[in-house]
């Protein structure tokens, strides 16, 4: 029973981290209609950033966290600019093309900034609470709570402000939302702006547990992939249930099985999902 | 108010629109007649800004267009409600209405005032207002379409093909209502349908467009009795 209290507790704080990160992948996918395959690595570079204003300036946990929040909300303002908007009118494979070339830009970048050896940022909470027989941690109580926080504000953002309504709107019907006086490329690069700065939380949250590695971005980044997808493509909730699902598949397999296999059990969950339900969990059928 | 100036439009290769020029003043009322595949709609989108055209040039009251963005042409308030409507199908009715008024965007008062006359127009939205607009049929689609237009509180309006798809029944309904609209709220309308019976029945002026050369153009009263009009759009 402890075992299983355990992997579950654990799977939801993998679950957690998944679903920020596949929330703003499928942002970004939903409005530009191309998958942004460099997210993972947008993700790794927040957690270098985060580690870099805690070693290098000596701020305080939160504050680190929040600048490097604000400078990959900035990045990806760039990075939709710089790399995605002049493709806009040319065929897809380009944009997949120049995704790419950001991702290993990304990687080759931290790799020369921070080498290549695992870095730690310092546990803020190291303590441990003892409940129902099992232990957690305070820093994954917080990667837990976190994640619903920021889940629950964005999900106020989308629905109840003008500004989430436009996201949503360019995302449904580009050329009608241009004809209504919405500005579209601003409104992709401030959704690149945001989805950016989600993946910042998630690995400011989460690098206090595990090691930064300039190659933890390309696995995480796959593993958003396979949330959006199992999740139906731009789907919101299909996300946040996807990152959970594939959380627990992994924790429970891993737990109960062996832990080498648990991303066997990841992708072997994609295969019999979508054998199922071609279009994913709250996919729609193509129209 | 608004002036097209030998205008031609490419889409890829293809020359769509040759050498059209059309002039419209304030508070008119006009029609854009031709068969499907004419090159309404190509000229209506390059109106709008969504296509650029290839020479030629687009005032409107005074400011050239034919370079701007089309945000930018929506907020000097030159609107299109497109054909195939373009609406947001998994926003509700609301919302779709409330994004047309994005260029009003922080005046709640002027919002609520447009939302509350697009309702007096449209009944059906009142009563719809947080269903999810996929959801509706055609007839209604057409109906948010034009109402969503209308938010944004357009000095001209361009209507592409507003009947096509529709039952006869509501295309008069919706007809009468597009005239209503330049009567009473003094919006300058630049209609394009292939439906020429209900647009010269309505409209004032008309120009014919045939593969994408403005071959033909006067007051309704007189295209109507125009042999060609007559054999090729009315059917008479």
């Amino acid at each position: 029973m402890e075992l299983l209290l355990q992997q579950i507790f654990n799977g939801i704080m993998f679950g957690s981290t998944y679903a920020i990160v596949a929330l703003g992948l499928t942002l970004v996918m939903g409005i530009l209609s191309i998958p942004n395959f460099a997210h993972g690595h947008l993700y790794m570079l927040g957690g270098y950033i985060t580690f870099f204003f805690i070693s290098a300036t000596g701020l305080g946990f939160w504050l680190s966290m929040l600048l490097s929040v604000i400078t990959l909300g900035l990045i990806g303002v760039l990075m939709e600019r710089m790399v995605y908007r002049p493709l806009t009118d040319q065929p897809h494979i380009n944009a997949f093309i120049a995704a790419i070339g950001a991702l290993l830009f990304l990687e080759a970048l931290a790799l020369v900034v921070w080498g290549p050896q695992g870095l730690r940022i310092p546990n803020p909470y190291p303590q441990n609470i003892q409940f129902l027989g099992i232990t957690m941690g305070l820093q994954r109580l917080l990667v837990i709570g976190g994640a619903a926080v920021l889940i629950l504000c964005l999900h106020l953002f989308m629905k109840k402000t003008l500004m989430g309504t436009t996201i949503e709107a360019v995302a449904q019907n580009r050329e009608g939302a241009m004809l209504n006086g919405i500005n579209v490329n601003r409104v992709s690069a401030i959704t690149f702006g945001i989805s950016s700065a989600t993946a910042a939380i998630a690995a400011s949250f989460l690098s206090p547990i595990f090691m930064l590695s300039p190659s933890m971005g390309a696995i995480l980044g796959m593993k958003a992939f396979i949330i959006v997808i199992l999740g139906g493509m731009g789907s919101i909730p299909g996300a946040i249930l996807g990152g959970y699902i594939l959380g627990l598949i992994e924790a429970l397999g891993g737990g109960y099985v062996s832990a080498a296999y648990k991303d066997v059990f990841a992708f072997g969950a994609l295969i019999v999902i979508l054998s199922f339900k071609p279009t994913g969990i709250f996919g729609k059928k193509e129209a | 108010m608004f002036k097209l100036k030998q205008v031609h439009t490419n889409i890829g290769a293809l020359q769509i629109i040759q050498d059209v020029s059309i002039e419209i003043e304030k508070g008119e009322f006009v029609a854009l007649l031709g068969s499907n595949g004419a090159g309404k709609t190509t000229l209506f989108r390059t109106i709008a800004g969504v296509l650029k055209p290839k020479s030629g040039s687009v005032e409107f009251n005074g400011v050239p267009i034919h370079r701007l963005p089309v945000h930018k042409i929506v907020e000097l308030g030159l609107v299109l409600c497109p054909q195939g409507r373009q609406l947001f199908p998994q926003l509700s009715v609301q919302k779709n209405l409330l994004l047309g008024a994005f260029p009003l965007r922080g005046d709640k008062k002027r919002i609520q005032k447009n939302l509350d006359r697009v309702f007096a127009l449209f009944p059906i939205l009142k009563e719809r207002v947080n269903q999810q607009a996929g959801t509706f049929s055609g007839g209604e689609q057409q109906m948010l379409a034009i109402g969503r237009a209308l938010m944004g509180e357009p000095k001209m309006l361009l209507l592409d093909e507003p009947s096509v798809g529709l039952a006869p029944l509501i295309v008069k309904h919706i007809g009468d209502i597009i005239a209503n609209i330049n009567h009473e709220m003094d919006t300058t309308v630049f209609l394009s349908e292939q439906n020429a019976n209900m647009a010269l029945n309505i409209t004032q002026r008309g120009y014919v467009l045939e593969s994408g050369r403005c071959v033909l153009s006067g007051q309704c009263s007189d295209l109507k009795k125009d042999e060609k009009v007559r054999k090729a759009y009315i059917g008479a």
